[in-house]
């Protein structure tokens, strides 16, 4: 068992690779971590997901851009699917499941992949239906995994349209199902309209918002580990 | 003033009868597409559809310009990806990529094709040109557009790859844009012989909101440069989002005018580039235009105007469903200016 000074480095090592964008040394401290005996949790939260957040500040200040936030996901995924395995299920009372994809006319998928990234982060089954996907299959899909969420993504004015049906199907089959949308040209007034539960406006909007899901998740494990 | 001639002082600096009211990105409106009886998957197929479709905008609400194409896969169809038109539906959908030429870092040294102003819908796109001046005898202008060469290269690979190998090999994405550069001023040149009256480049892919202004002067300006100087015809630079970290270095691309949307503070531009620059913008086409009353209309051309905008321009293409009532108002805001 690593003492808590040894603790600290490696988180500190993990958070560091996803700042710095290193997937190498995000896959070699997650590594490390499992090893010397630190829960996987812990390396998961404490380390990558504290980063994350620190990109998102830097992110906020324009001190990085889209590109750097690609690079730093992909620390952060590489550093997730080594501890993901060992991952022991936390009974946070929001485990859940997602359907996320971007409506039909839309190719453009980077806001939904950051905001996915979160989800997985958050240990929710996320069934990414990817771009382009033709709005019936939003429908089917949750009514085929029952889903407690569907994150509808468009990045443009042009397609985000489509996405009113969707909400006005998903609300009609399934009351209970929460409905999310994100993209540039979306807005709350455009979220009541519609019948929405939550928008974000665009890529740091839906990073920001992710980034605060999972730091309240982060303090709901803290809560229920000092009890 | 015939809306050629108002277009035309506007880009020589000179004083028009009113404010000009045009774009340089798509505006079909459904309106125009009713009366027509076409179909928005078919207009792009067809070239006496398309001229009929684009001159439709100015003959319903006398705005000052007619802009074809109406999509954004131009360019990378000439280079050999494959669109979809999304036939199967009547909704509207604008076409897309449906299979990118370029996979993997690999195969970024893609030779272009030759006589790639030929290919796909350019000729198609000429034509109709042709046509929609024959249509409006000179008295509207009849405008295009082509996209900027990182939003073209964001349409022919992965933007996800794009966005970070500019960041981790910029001298293979540096490559890649000088091609394209060379692309989109072959099939400019081409727009400018069908008998364009003025041209925007779109490198909205390339926004402050993705890209750090400091990637922007180095990966982006050399090659919009190389662009600009090759126009002849009035020209404009069109990037969306927030814009004001760059409109010094937009100007700076060489274009006669600058478009940008409605993030962009533009009292702040105005402060920057003086008086006689020529800033085109910035209403929002889609949360005011479309889902607006005409009293929110009003009020958001108004304020463009008060705030400096040398011509009333949406910051996106117009979506099409706009209410006739609200294109009516704006059109009515900008008659009853008063300067």
């Amino acid at each position: 068992m690593a003492t808590e000074e040894r603790k600290q480095e490696i988180l500190e090592n993990l958070k560091n690779a996803v700042i710095e964008y290193d997937e190498d040394t995000a896959r070699e401290w997650a590594q490390i971590a499992l090893d010397e005996g630190l829960k996987a949790n812990d390396a998961i939260f404490d380390g990558l997901v504290t980063g994350m957040e620190e990109v998102g500040r830097l992110f906020e200040e324009e001190e990085y851009f889209v590109p750097e936030l690609l690079m730093c996901a992909d620390a952060l995924y590489a550093g997730l699917d080594i501890l993901r395995p060992h991952v022991e299920q936390l009974d946070l009372g929001v485990r859940g499941s997602v359907v996320i994809g971007t409506v039909e006319g839309d190719v453009h998928d980077i806001g939904k992949n950051i905001v996915k990234m979160m989800f997985d982060v958050a240990g929710f089954t996320v069934y990414d239906l990817g771009r382009d996907v033709p709005l019936d299959k939003f429908v089917e899909e949750q009514l085929r995994t029952d889903s407690d969420l569907v994150c509808l993504s468009a990045m443009m004015t042009t397609t985000m349209s489509g996405m009113e049906k969707v909400i006005h199907d998903l609300k009609e089959k399934n009351p209970d199902c929460i409905i999310m949308i994100g993209g540039a040209p979306a807005s709350q007034d455009i979220a009541d309209k519609w019948g929405a539960d939550g928008y974000a406006a665009d890529a740091s909007n839906a990073l920001k918002d992710a980034i605060d899901m999972v730091s309240s998740l982060k303090r709901l494990k803290q809560e229920a580990e000092a009890e | 003033m015939t809306a050629k001639e108002r277009v035309a002082s506007v880009f020589a600096g000179e004083k028009t009868d009113r404010p000009a009211c045009f774009s340089g990105l798509g505006n079909v409106t459904t309106a125009g597409l009713e009366k027509l009886g076409y179909k928005f998957a078919e207009v792009h197929l067809d070239s006496r559809q398309m001229a009929e479709a684009a001159v439709s905008t100015p003959k319903l609400f006398g705005f000052d310009c007619a802009v074809v194409p109406f999509d954004l896969c131009v360019e990378a169809e000439a280079i050999g990806c494959e669109i979809n038109t999304y036939a199967h539906t009547e909704d509207l959908f604008y076409p897309t990529i449906k299979e990118k030429v370029i996979h993997s870092e690999d195969e970024m040294d893609l030779s272009m094709p030759a006589d790639v102003a030929e290919k796909g819908r350019v000729p198609l796109v000429c034509e109709a040109i042709g046509l929609a001046k024959e249509e409006l005898k000179g008295e509207v202008p009849v405008g295009s557009y082509v996209l900027g060469p990182f939003t073209l290269a964001g349409q022919i690979m992965e933007l996800n790859d794009l966005l970070k190998l500019s960041f981790k090999k910029p001298d293979k994405v540096e490559a890649l844009l000088d091609k394209l550069a060379d692309v989109i001023i072959a099939v400019l040149k081409r727009y400018e012989k069908a008998g364009i009256d003025y041209l925007t480049v779109r490198e909205m892919g390339a926004t402050s909101d993705v890209l750090s202004p400091r990637i922007f002067k180095k990966l982006i300006l050399p090659n919009l440069k190389k662009i600009f100087a090759e126009i002849t015809v009035p020209s404009v630079n069109h990037i969306c989002g927030k814009t004001n970290p760059i409109v010094g270095a937009m100007v700076e691309a060489g274009a006669d005018a600058i478009s940008v949307d409605q993030r962009n503070e533009i009292i702040k531009t105005r402060e920057e580039l003086g008086p006689d620059a020529l800033v085109f913008g910035n209403y929002d086409p889609f949360n005011v235009l479309v889902s607006g009353t005409p009293e929110l209309v009003e009020q958001t051309i108004n304020k463009c105007l008060d705030d400096g905008v040398s011509a009333v321009w949406p910051g996106c293409d117009i979506w099409p469903t706009v209410p006739p009532r609200n294109f009516e108002a704006m059109m009515d805001a900008v008659r009853n200016y008063a300067r």
